[in-house]
């Protein structure tokens, strides 16, 4: 066989153009790529760029906090974009302020998530042994819970006390670590059976025989070939972590008044669907718009990073 | 076969001891003093020691535990602290059959709808069929219910408000109370059911054996009905399992937004009240209803698939 031959069978098999290539073709993606990222900056500087550029009369009214008794429930005009709420608090702002406790919610679970879900499996599958009994025992045992039934239960047992002792942001932080109860036992099961399937690999065996530690396996073999695995699934669990907190924060267990959340809106506004519906619709629809946003980036990603769908593409 | 099930159902009974474990250590670590708050304006010290015995507060907390746990083997689900006169069995037997009833309409009807949407998706592959069917589905599957229940409820307003028939917006009793939370419980699943069924029919498909068929000149009706489908059906049984669980995350919502005194709305109100045995036992109940749809799928799937039963 001539150079020439060799080299054109090692460049059909080995895909030679990069990840976001394959990833620009998913469209639906790509939109939600551009919308996750508007809706990022809107929420971080959305807030104090629409109080700030208010004349000085409108500032305090709109800060969503401050009652203006002549605009409760008041449909959308030039003082209030949308409109304001039932205590006459600006919905633009609140609704701001609401996405904003979404994201910053996923972005803490999924650090946990990838932190503590990501390493137990890596452990688990590489040690395997007891320490896999041990660690996938557990994920079983939390697995056993039925959807958000563990996270209602920690954080309605808790929820007084974290408020007590760190008002707004102990509650904040407790609903996502009741979340991350949720959501790192599938990470670890996930990233073990790829783990479980990379360690017979010659690439581990040949580090192995070379003599190095299990870290330096772990760390320069395991990691960079999971971490597209673990990025994906981080993604996809956005979309049941924004879900969950306005679940749990509809049900009077999550984020509390005077914070905001989206599904904190919706209950407050859902008794009066009749009259003011669109106090419903704002942050309905924008929850759906950051659900299948999330959805798409991650079927995007899944599409453009996993070796196997690519190579059947 | 037989070793295969009995080890599904060893590990089931892991699976509860955990959940009861964790329930209870969750409650044990519960802040404040439910027989302080039982008693309310009237703390009378002998009163409050008998109370504290009454229900066992005073043992050690091993020992509460296994009292429970003795307890809960006979059946016996101990009493609630809300409602001190009433057994916990009491307060959650109305409730049982009422969430039962929705879950099997919403099952069911999801069945219905999705493995024929799911089937007709497969058959129009990449056609404009196809890709809206799924569309419709992703929709169906990623809108969560306290988003598609206002939007029902306005569609329901302008019936109504037009003079045309409409439904009841909440409450349980009547047929037509059924229809609305049936619908929106049914959702996620339908749309999770039919996004199965399409994959496995189209793994199926480019088996050699459907390929066989076509080559022998069986009619493409035939083709699908007798090779295809009864192939395809088979994973669905893993469904039950996540398809139960979505139930009983969505009755919480459900139960909760339409008024529906079934076990979701039982355990979010007995949340409220710090009621901690009803907590305990609506939280185990659920936990049981999944395990053991998910061991009725692995008892399933040993029966009907001859692959897995010689394992």
């Amino acid at each position: 066989m001539s150079m020439a031959e060799i080299s054109s069978i090692v460049e059909t098999t080995i895909p030679s153009r990069p990840w976001w290539v394959y990833f620009l073709r998913h469209r639906a993606a790509t939109v939600s790529v551009i919308f996750i990222v508007v809706i990022l900056i809107t929420a971080l500087l959305g807030p104090a760029l629409y109080v700030r550029l208010s004349s000085s009369d409108l500032q305090q009214i709109r800060n969503g906090i401050y009652q203006n008794y002549d605009a409760i429930n008041a449909p959308p005009s030039s003082d209030h974009w949308l409109g304001a709420d039932y205590l006459g608090r600006d919905t633009l702002t609140r609704l701001l302020l609401a996405i904003r406790v979404s994201l910053l919610v996923a972005l803490v679970v999924e650090t946990i998530n990838i932190v503590f879900g990501g390493v137990l499996g890596l452990i688990a599958g590489y040690f395997g042994g007891w320490v896999d009994m041990l660690i996938s025992r557990l994920a079983d045992m939390l697995f056993a819970f039925p959807g958000l039934l563990l996270a209602i239960l920690v954080s309605a047992v808790f929820g007084s006390t974290a408020r007590e002792l760190y008002g707004g942001t102990g509650r904040l932080l407790l609903v996502a670590s009741a979340l991350s109860l949720v959501s790192w036992p599938l990470m670890a099961r996930l990233i073990r059976s790829e783990t479980l399937s990379l360690k017979s690999r010659e690439f581990i065996i040949a580090s192995q025989g070379l003599g190095a530690s299990n870290v330096r396996v772990i760390l320069k073999h395991m990691l960079p070939n999971v971490a597209w695995l673990i990025a994906v699934a981080a993604t996809l669990d956005v979309v049941s972590v924004i879900v969950n907190e306005a679940t749990l924060s509809l049900l009077g267990l999550g984020i509390e008044e005077p914070g905001a959340s989206l599904g904190l809106m919706i209950f407050r506004a859902v008794g009066k669907l009749e009259s003011h519906p669109i106090q419903v619709f704002v942050p309905a629809l924008t929850i759906t718009a950051l659900v299948l946003a999330f959805s798409f980036l991650g079927d995007g990603l899944r599409d453009a990073l996993d070796p196997r769908s690519r190579q059947s593409s | 076969m037989w070793r295969n099930i009995s080890r599904r159902a060893l590990s089931l009974v892991f699976v509860l001891f955990s959940v009861t474990f964790l329930t209870f250590i969750v409650s044990y670590f519960a802040p404040g003093d439910p027989v302080r708050n039982m008693m309310g304006g009237r703390q009378d010290p002998v009163r409050y020691e008998f109370l504290r015995h009454l229900y066992g507060l005073d043992l050690p907390w091993y020992q509460q535990y296994l009292t429970y746990i003795g307890h809960l083997i006979r059946g016996n689900l101990g009493y609630s602290f809300k409602y001190p006169e009433r057994p916990v069995w009491d307060l959650i037997a109305t409730g049982v059959p009422v969430s039962i009833e929705l879950g099997l309409s919403a099952l069911t009807l999801s069945l219905l709808v999705g493995v024929p949407a799911g089937v007709l998706s497969a058959l129009w592959q990449n056609t404009w069929r196809d890709t809206s069917i799924m569309t419709v589905m992703l929709a169906l599957y990623s809108v969560p219910s306290f988003v598609m229940i206002p939007f029902l409820w306005v569609i329901d307003l302008t019936l109504y408000r037009a003079g045309l028939p409409s439904l009841p917006v909440a409450g349980w009793g009547s047929p037509q109370q059924v229809i609305l939370p049936v619908l929106v419980l049914a959702a996620a699943n339908v749309g999770f059911i039919a996004r199965l069924m399409r994959s496995s029919m189209l793994e199926v498909m480019r088996q050699d054996f459907v390929r066989a068929a076509r080559a022998k000149g069986l009619p493409e009706r035939l083709v699908i009905g007798r090779h295809v489908l009864r192939n395809a059906l088979l994973p669905l049984l893993t469904v039950l399992g996540p398809a139960t669980a979505f139930l009983v995350t969505g009755a919480f919502v459900v139960e909760n937004l339409f008024a529906i005194p079934g076990i979701g709305y039982l355990s979010v109100q007995s949340i409220g009240q710090r009621d901690y045995p009803v907590i305990q036992a609506t939280t185990i109940l659920l936990a049981l209803a999944v395990v053991s749809m998910n061991l009725i799928t692995d008892i399933g799937y040993t029966i009907a698939d001859p692959r897995v039963r010689t394992e």
